[in-house]
């Protein structure tokens, strides 16, 4: 798994309830969006991520909708399970 | 919106647009109403080029990772086996368009640099403070300090605390550890008692004062850490804490400030207090905490 994938997955563990869209894990994680959404698409496609169209009236709020993503359970598991690997959360 | 943004934001858009056309169909309407409503937050002309050029960069990638199959799904069921390889090396974007996109990078890039040479001299105008013309003028004379109206009150003199009450140093012993709480040095001169002043004893660790083994760090014994801490504590004439410790120099480890920080915390009314002719009043002093492990 790359850093950039590490970077994202961190940005939804902030509050996994949370749904996100793709400027707002840029905000969180810094990443440029030619490697964001490439990242955004493929956990999607594995099942860590589904997402979802923002529920608004583009014409009566003046702006697009915004796709948000959010963690799955599974996708929860499997992320934690990933920082767990690196030792996150063990108190020394 | 100037005319200068306005134009950028239209560049960005169209090579959003053209971007999300490049995309596996599957992707291609989605990604380009994804990525302009994500354009929309970016501030800036060159945030927005720069995300607009970053998904051409991700539509390149999203081709690469997800058209093939789709492509291969597509020949298959309508029989164009030959077309599979073909369409599965086929790269998203042509020469022609990589090199039209390169010419208008560096052409903006041009531009801007311009635009921003143009704009310095107004800029460095504005933050410049005006100009000030000095001139010499004779030095004024320096202002008298005043004099003491009651020396009683100016002069607090501040003496060597007595020895802490009670042994804090446990006994040695093979493989032991060490800790030890001392008072900090004191600030200000030292010496006989001058008339007309306040006898200042700072406090420290008193009678029942918690062992500092016992905030040891398990972590820290383990890996060896030794230090000594400088933790600052405010006590009222009770000899209890009148809010939370603080440290004052660390011990370059956090493991450890944090075993001392523990302990002053613990030590909370078993401190001895600050007094002042002998009366105990509220005060705040450093102290320090060594951790130290023995062989």
């Amino acid at each position: 798994m790359s850093f950039q994938t590490l970077k994202v997955l961190e940005a939804f563990l902030e509050n996994p309830g949370d749904e996100l869209s793709g400027a707002d894990v840029h905000k969180r994680s810094g990443i440029a969006s030619g490697t964001l959404y490439p990242i955004l698409l493929r956990l999607e496609s594995a099942g860590w991520f589904v997402s979802r169209w923002e529920a608004i009236d583009p014409a009566s709020v003046g702006r697009p909708r915004r796709r948000l993503y959010r963690l799955t359970r599974s996708g929860l598991a499997h992320a934690s399970g990933v920082f767990a690997s690196f030792g996150r959360g063990i108190p020394v | 919106m100037n005319a200068h943004d306005r134009w950028f934001d239209g560049i960005a858009r169209n090579l959003i647009q053209h971007a999300a056309r490049k995309t596996p169909p599957a992707f291609s309407e989605r990604l380009g109403e994804e990525w302009l409503a994500d354009l929309a937050v970016r501030s800036g002309a060159f945030a927005q080029l720069r995300f607009a050029l970053g998904c051409c960069w991700a539509t390149h990638v999203i081709a690469h990772e997800f058209g093939a199959p789709v492509r291969a799904a597509v020949a298959t069921a309508t029989g164009k086996t030959t077309a599979v390889h073909d369409a599965g090396s086929e790269p998203s974007f042509s020469r022609r368009t990589v090199v039209i996109l390169v010419v208008i990078g560096l052409h903006v890039l041009v531009i801007c640099v311009l635009a921003a040479a143009i704009e310095a001299p107004k800029v460095l105008k504005t933050l410049l403070p005006p100009r000030i013309d000095v001139s010499f003028v004779p030095k004024p004379a320096p202002p008298v300090p005043p004099t003491p109206v009651d020396a009683k009150l100016d002069i607090i003199r501040l003496v060597d605390p007595p020895p802490p009450v009670g042994p804090q140093v446990p006994p040695e012993r093979p493989n032991a550890i060490q800790g030890q709480v001392t008072e900090a040095p004191p600030v200000g001169p030292t010496g006989p008692p001058l008339p007309g002043t306040v006898t200042r004893v700072l406090g420290g660790p008193g009678a029942g004062f918690p062992k500092t083994d016992d905030f040891y760090p398990q972590s820290s014994i383990r890996l060896h850490e030794m230090g000594t801490a400088t933790v600052s504590v405010c006590v009222d004439g009770a000899g209890r804490l009148m809010r939370k410790p603080a440290i004052d120099q660390s011990s370059g480890s956090g493991r450890l400030d944090e075993g001392a920080l523990r302990l002053a915390n613990a030590g909370s009314g078993h401190y001895r207090p600050t007094t002042e002719d002998g009366r105990p009043v509220s005060a705040c002093y450093p102290f320090r905490v060594r951790f130290q492990l023995r062989d």
